[in-house]
């Protein structure tokens, strides 16, 4: 853990500079871990401060600072899978305005004020998303979690609560679906 | 390369492509003020939350009296009405009456029985 057990206890006593020592300690994780869940650099920051804003409110339903850890990235999935949603509103309803060719010139127009690496680099994370959007927004999360941040089962299995078997069961159609949507999109040519 | 490991490279790609973002110096300031503003809001809340909880069981404990109080018709039927009180009043006339003249007839056998 990146604090002692007895910061946990006096943030969740309702000491405030204990609370600062857990977000500096956890805040840079969290950024990283919520960057490659969303994907969407320019939105990291609000969403990581919403994750310590119920931190704080959820304090007090800590059982015992044993279990921190679990608990903080069940926040931050949390927080991540509600700005999924929020975001994919806001797209559908967006997009809905638009037409297709509209759609398109905005793409590429977004696509050439980027250059070089960052260009690449947005492309990357573009085409990813295209993939994820073949799952859904839990499976998303948990495919990110375990492939892109490298937890184990074990650690899954801790921040939700679910069975080894069931995580399993449900990563391995998840991966499924975003293999096929893969195959597709690199034998149309889209890689 | 099969398309298993294809995936796990462009999910390490991805991985990568995904930066990783500065705290801004505004970033402990914002919690706070978000912190501030939800517990102002949390407060009008939870006041006006334990404000129902309190008038639904007063209503309760209001609704549990009068569900063992007897009901207001029986009470009624058991009162004594009119008929009801000119009967006991013509029942104590009558044995008044009768009181009187027994103890008439008493007074009357009272020397015989002293003769005895």
């Amino acid at each position: 853990m990146l604090v002692e057990q007895d910061v946990i206890e006096r943030a969740r006593a309702g000491d405030g500079g204990a609370f600062n020592d857990m977000v500096l300690a956890y805040r840079k994780r969290i950024m990283g871990t919520i960057s490659r869940l969303i994907g969407r650099p320019e939105d990291v920051e609000d969403v990581a401060q919403e994750v310590f804003v119920r931190l704080y409110y959820s304090l007090d339903q800590l059982r015992t600072p044993e279990v921190f850890e679990p608990w903080l990235y069940r926040l931050t999935v949390n927080a991540a899978y509600d700005y999924l949603r929020r975001v994919k509103r806001r797209n559908e309803s967006r997009m809905a305005d638009l037409s297709e060719q509209q759609v398109l010139m905005a793409d590429f127009l977004a696509s050439g004020r980027r250059d070089g690496d960052d260009r690449q680099k947005g492309q990357v994370r573009e085409f990813v998303d295209a993939l994820f959007q073949h799952v859904s927004d839990e499976d998303r999360l948990l495919l990110t979690l375990k492939e892109v941040e490298g937890l184990s089962l074990k650690e899954l299995e801790k921040i939700y609560r679910v069975n080894e078997n069931a995580l399993k069961v449900r990563l391995f159609r998840a991966r499924q679906r975003v293999l096929k949507a893969h195959k597709t999109a690199t034998a149309d040519g889209n890689l | 390369m099969n398309s298993d490991s294809k995936l796990d490279e462009l999910f390490q790609a991805y991985r990568a492509a995904c930066p990783e973002v500065e705290p801004s110096a505004n970033f402990m300031p914002e919690i706070w003020r978000r912190i501030e503003s939800r517990h102002t809001f949390w407060f009008v809340f939870q006041k006006l939350a334990r404000t129902t909880v309190t008038a639904c069981a007063a209503v309760c404990l209001l609704l549990v009296f009068l569900n063992f109080m007897p009901p207001f018709e029986n009470r009624l039927v058991q009162a004594p009405n009119y008929t009801d009180a000119l009967m006991a009043e013509h029942n104590a006339e009558s044995t008044d009456f009768t009181e009187n003249i027994r103890s008439a007839t008493n007074d009357e056998g009272a020397p015989a029985a002293n003769n005895r």
